[in-house]
């Protein structure tokens, strides 16, 4: 059983990143342009401002999002990380609706794969990526139906699709709706001359990695999101970081350093890395073979055992 | 509140039905607020009057805060034609704003017999809740049985079921919750 066709293939689906009409600077931002948020929607930006932050000056882009005129505000070093894009082309909109409109794949069965490719379909950004949730989605739903929490990723994901239409195509939201459900579910005996889905975009940036929080230090309070100097503040800062924005290869080099130092310090402490070396190994067997489930059910009364002796004492 | 406004000659005994039953729906308290005339404006080149154009063009009614209004028409109704060409127009509501047009030019006839008026009254509350649904943010729903299924899925049983289904039901009572009257 596949999902939706991936559109990368070759890479890595941690390296999924934000596609069409992506924004590299901020300078390539005007008042009035309209870009689309990743998992927010459609944007409309005001201007550039500057604003001290912990006793620092920033420059920032200030947006509102259209739908409720919430004020987002993005560090102009941030824009391209952040997966900040144009809204799509009325030509890319209408590739989009011929791949909703073609016949869907099977949809991917495992829960777990199906979610993790959904989510990094939505944080990546791109429209054609809504779509491949929302197409994939609303086959499964066909088959039975949605739990809870992808019930509610099909609403999310419908939302963004709909506010981007209507944002590219020039018509109003109930409209955009209509459009998108013609393509999914055509009336009996409409029939479409589809084209072939769109081009994936190449990829000239280095991908978006979102941060593991397991890696983030004690007491990170996320001050280098915002792209404050942390030495001009007075704290202190780990080598890998420092050596992030020195050179691309040379920062690759860094985020390698941090993870192999984030390893020992996993492993320092005694309990946690005890429980993470038995999970592991229980999950992979438990995918593999139905009677490996039992293992972990045997050793629970085991370790239930001193803690009994525990309370006694 | 929701405010029912008529563009056309409609049966009391319809009215009452669909008043009773949006009631049911949302917990709102819901009236027939009146009759209005068809806008002119809204008669365009294409085949049945433009769903979006109507909305825009038709008289107002008073509304107080976050009342919703909805308008019946026996008029067909089109809308422009997207990608893949032009769905079938039921209606169209302002998604999150305050009006709604549901026609009935699409539904069955409404005939004399009480089984053929009882199906017209079911379907056209059907329609009536999937419209004032988009006007508290719901979207299309997956689901067959529940009222925001599109209206022209090939899914969709000939007299199909009003009600709306638990995860519509639950956001609407959310958005009902967080407004402002």
């Amino acid at each position: 059983m596949k999902g939706p066709p991936a559109r990368h293939p070759e890479e890595k689906k941690d390296d999924a990143v934000a596609l069409e009409g992506v924004i590299r600077t901020a300078a390539e931002l005007a008042p009035g342009d309209r870009v689309v948020y990743p998992n927010q929607g459609v944007c409309r930006v005001v201007g550039l401002e500057q604003k001290d932050i912990a006793g620092q000056r920033l420059e920032l882009v200030r947006m509102t999002r259209e739908e409720d005129g919430a004020s987002v505000l993005v560090p102009m070093n941030k824009v391209a990380s952040v997966g900040l894009r144009r809204v799509a082309s009325a030509e890319l909109m209408e590739g989009v609706f011929h791949y909703l409109g073609a016949v869907s794949d099977d949809p991917e069965l495992d829960w777990k794969v199906r979610h993790r490719d959904n989510v990094e379909r939505l944080i990546a950004g791109g429209v054609l990526g809504i779509a491949e949730v929302v197409k994939g989605l609303h086959s499964l739903s066909r088959l039975r139906p949605l739990p809870t929490k992808e019930r509610e990723q099909y609403d999310n994901a419908r939302h963004l699709l709909v506010n981007e239409v209507a944002a590219s195509l020039g018509v109003p939201q109930g409209v955009a709706e209509d459009y998108i459900d013609y393509a999914l579910d055509p009336p009996a005996g409409v029939k479409f001359q589809l084209k072939p889905p769109p081009k994936p975009f190449v990829l000239t940036i280095p991908p978006y990695r979102r941060k593991k929080p397991a890696v983030a230090a004690e007491g990170d309070l996320g001050l280098e999101d915002l792209g404050l100097d942390l030495k001009a503040l007075g704290v202190p800062v780990p080598d890998g970081e420092e050596a992030e924005g020195e050179a691309p290869a040379e920062g690759e080099e860094a985020v390698a350093g941090e993870e192999a130092a984030a390893r020992p310090s996993k492993a320092a402490p005694a309990k946690p890395a005890r429980k993470g070396a038995k999970k592991a190994p229980a999950r992979k067997a438990a995918a593999r073979k139905p009677a490996a489930r039992k293992a972990p059910a045997k050793r629970k009364p085991a370790a239930k055992k001193p803690a009994r002796g525990g309370k006694k004492k | 509140m929701i405010r029912i406004v008529t563009l056309a000659p409609f049966d009391d005994g319809d009215l009452a039905f669909l008043t009773k039953t949006l009631y049911q729906a949302f917990g709102l308290g819901t009236e027939h607020a009146g009759d209005r005339k068809l806008p002119k404006e809204a008669e365009g080149a294409r085949e049945g009057l433009d769903a979006v154009q109507l909305l825009e063009e038709v008289d107002p009614v008073r509304v107080i805060g976050d009342d919703k209004v909805l308008y019946l028409t026996a008029a067909p109704l089109s809308m422009k034609p997207g990608p893949l060409g032009e769905p079938p127009c039921w209606g169209y509501a302002q998604y999150g704003a305050q009006r709604a047009v549901v026609s009935t030019a699409r539904m069955p006839a409404r005939g004399a017999t009480e089984a053929s008026i009882e199906v017209f009254r079911r379907r056209l509350a059907r329609e009536c809740i999937h419209f004032v649904g988009h006007l508290w943010d719901l979207h299309h729903c997956y689901d067959p049985r529940c009222a925001m299924h599109p209206s022209w899925a090939p899914g969709l049983p000939a007299d199909p079921e009003y009600g709306l289904d638990t995860f519509c039901r639950e956001k609407s009572e959310r958005r009902i919750r967080l407004a402002k009257t």
